[in-house]
C-alpha cells in the first residue's frame, strides 16, 4: 500500500512538471523585445512556471522545466539558433535555482523577495561571465567571426547582456511576487497532498 | 501565431524523406552539421548545397514554404556577410564603400560563411518540416537509451516531453480563453505603465496554473487506473523500425561525405 502511494505521487509530479513546461513554452512564445535593447534579447515570462515547479518540489524540478521547454522549442522551431537555446537554458537555471534554494531554506514572503534579488544577481553575473567566455565565442564560431575582439565582447556584455538580465530579473520579480502571494495558500495545500 | 505553435513547422506529405525513421534523420542531420565545417573550397560548398537542395526538393514541400521558415534568419545571414566584408582584410582591394575598403578575401569569406550558415539552417529546418514533434520525441527516447546505464531517467524525460507536447494546443487555447475573459472584464495588457502591464498578467496566470494542476491530477489518476507503472516492460503504440530505405539513405549519405572530402583543397 505504501509503495503504490509513493508511485502515484511520483507520476503526478512528473505530469505536473510536464504541464508546467507546456505553460512555460506557451509563455516563451508570447515574448516582447524591450525598446532600448537589441532584438535578440527578448523578455518573456517562461521562467515563472519553472519557479513554481522549483518552489513546489525541488530546485531540480525547475531545471527540468527549463530543459523541457528548450528541448520542445528546438523541436518546434528547428535548430536555427542552437546557441540561443543553450543560453536561455543557462539563464533560466541560474535564476531559478538560487531563488528556490533560498526559499526552501528560509520560507516566507521576505525570503522570496531576497531570493529573487539573489537570483537576479546570479543570473546577471553568471550570464555576463558565460557570454564573455563561452556564448559570444560560440556565436563567433557559428557565424565564422573567429577574431571577435575583446572590446567587442566586453561591450556586448556591459551594454547588452548585463542590463538585459537585470531588467529581466526585476520584471520577473515584479510579476512573481503578487502571483506568489495569490497562489501561496494553494501551493501549500498542493505541497501537503503531493510532496 | 497560435496555429504555428500547435503544429510546429511540420508539413504532412508521403515523401521518401517523411517516411524515413526519425532516428535516421536526426543522426544524419547531426553528422551533416559537423561535416559542413569541413567544406573549404567552392566545389565542396557547391556539392553540399546541391545535396541539401536535392533533399529539400525530395520532401515534396513547396519551396516558398521552406524559405518562409527561414525568414527569421535571413537577417543573420546578411549580417554575417556584411561583417566579413568589413572585418576580413585579405587579398586585393576590390572597391570602396564610403571610404571603407572591401577586400576580395572578405567577399570570398563572406560568401563561404553565409553559405555554411544557410546550409546549417536549411538542413536542420528540414527535420522539423518532415517530422512530427512526437516522432522526434520518440527518436530522442530511443537514441538516449544507452544513458539508462548511468541511471539517467530517459523514459521519464520522454514521458514528460510527450505529455507536454500533447497539452500545448489545450493550454494555448486555455490561455487565449482566459485572456479574452479577463479582457472582457476590463484588464488591459497593452497600455498603461510597464509595471501595471506586467502585473496584468497575474490574473491570466493564476487560472492557468490552477487548471493545469487539475488536468495533471485527472491524467495521473487515469494513467494509474490503466495500470501505468513506469517504463519497465511497457509496449509502444508507435514502434520505430529501421527499414531498407534508412540503410539506403545512410549509404547515400556516406557517399556524399566521401565526395565532400575529395573536393576539399
Amino acid at each position: 500500500m505504501q509503495k503504490t502511494k509513493r508511485q502515484s505521487s511520483n507520476l503526478l509530479k512528473l505530469i505536473i512538471i510536464a504541464l508546467l513546461s507546456t505553460i512555460s513554452l506557451v509563455l516563451l512564445f508570447i515574448n516582447f523585445p524591450l525598446p532600448f535593447l537589441p532584438t535578440y534579447l527578448k523578455i518573456d515570462f517562461s521562467e515563472v512556471p519553472a519557479l513554481i515547479a522549483a518552489i513546489l518540489f525541488t530546485p531540480m524540478a525547475g531545471v527540468v522545466v527549463e530543459a523541457i521547454k528548450n528541448l520542445l522549442y528546438v523541436i518546434f522551431t528547428g535548430a536555427s539558433d542552437p546557441v540561443g537555446v543553450v543560453a536561455n537554458f543557462a539563464a533560466g537555471t541560474l535564476f531559478v535555482v538560487p531563488v528556490a534554494m533560498f526559499y526552501h531554506k528560509f520560507k516566507g514572503k521576505k525570503s522570496l523577495i531576497s531570493g529573487l534579488a539573489i537570483g537576479t544577481i546570479a543570473m546577471t553575473l553568471g550570464m555576463g561571465v558565460l557570454n564573455y567566455f563561452i556564448i559570444l565565442p560560440a556565436y563567433g564560431a557559428f557565424i565564422g567571426w573567429d577574431t571577435m575582439s575583446i572590446a567587442v565582447k566586453l561591450n556586448t556584455v556591459l551594454v547588452g547582456v548585463i542590463p538585459f538580465n537585470v531588467v529581466k530579473g526585476v520584471i520577473l520579480a515584479v510579476l512573481f511576487i503578487p502571483l506568489f502571494i495569490k497562489l501561496k495558500p494553494w501551493i501549500e495545500q498542493k505541497k501537503a497532498t503531493i510532496g | 501565431m497560435s496555429n504555428s505553435l500547435i503544429i510546429g513547422q511540420y508539413v504532412p506529405s508521403d515523401s521518401f524523406i517523411h517516411r524515413l525513421d526519425p532516428r535516421t534523420k536526426i543522426t544524419m542531420i547531426f553528422l551533416f552539421v559537423i561535416f559542413v565545417f569541413f567544406a573549404n573550397s567552392a566545389a565542396s560548398y557547391a556539392w553540399l548545397t546541391a545535396f541539401a537542395v536535392g533533399i529539400a526538393l525530395a520532401t515534396k514541400i513547396k519551396i516558398p514554404f521552406i524559405l518562409r521558415g527561414l525568414t527569421p534568419v535571413w537577417f543573420l545571414i546578411i549580417f554575417t556577410f556584411i561583417l566579413h566584408l568589413i572585418v576580413t582584410k585579405d587579398g586585393d582591394i576590390l572597391f570602396q564603400i564610403f571610404s571603407f575598403p572591401v577586400y576580395s578575401g572578405g567577399v570570398i569569406q563572406g560568401i563561404a560563411i553565409s553559405f555554411r550558415f544557410f546550409l546549417l539552417i536549411l538542413v536542420t529546418s528540414l527535420l522539423t518540416l518532415t517530422t512530427t514533434p512526437i516522432e522526434i520525441t520518440d527518436a530522442i527516447e530511443s537514441l538516449l537509451d544507452p544513458l539508462k546505464k548511468i541511471r539517467f531517467p530517459v523514459h521519464e524525460l520522454a514521458l514528460m516531453m510527450s505529455i507536454s507536447l500533447r497539452f500545448i494546443p489545450t493550454l494555448m487555447q486555455e490561455t487565449e480563453k482566459i485572456s479574452k475573459a479577463q479582457a472582457s472584464r476590463g484588464v488591459d495588457f497593452k497600455t498603461g505603465p510597464v509595471k501595471d502591464r506586467i502585473q496584468a498578467i497575474v490574473p491570466l496566470l493564476v487560472p492557468l496554473f490552477v487548471s493545469a494542476f487539475k488536468r495533471a491530477e485527472d491524467l495521473a489518476m487515469a494513467m494509474e487506473a490503466r495500470g501505468y507503472q513506469g517504463g519497465e516492460g511497457r509496449t509502444k503504440l508507435r514502434e520505430l523500425k529501421i527499414e531498407k530505405r534508412d540503410i539506403f539513405s545512410f549509404i547515400i549519405f556516406g557517399l556524399v561525405i566521401i565526395v565532400l572530402f575529395l573536393l576539399r583543397v
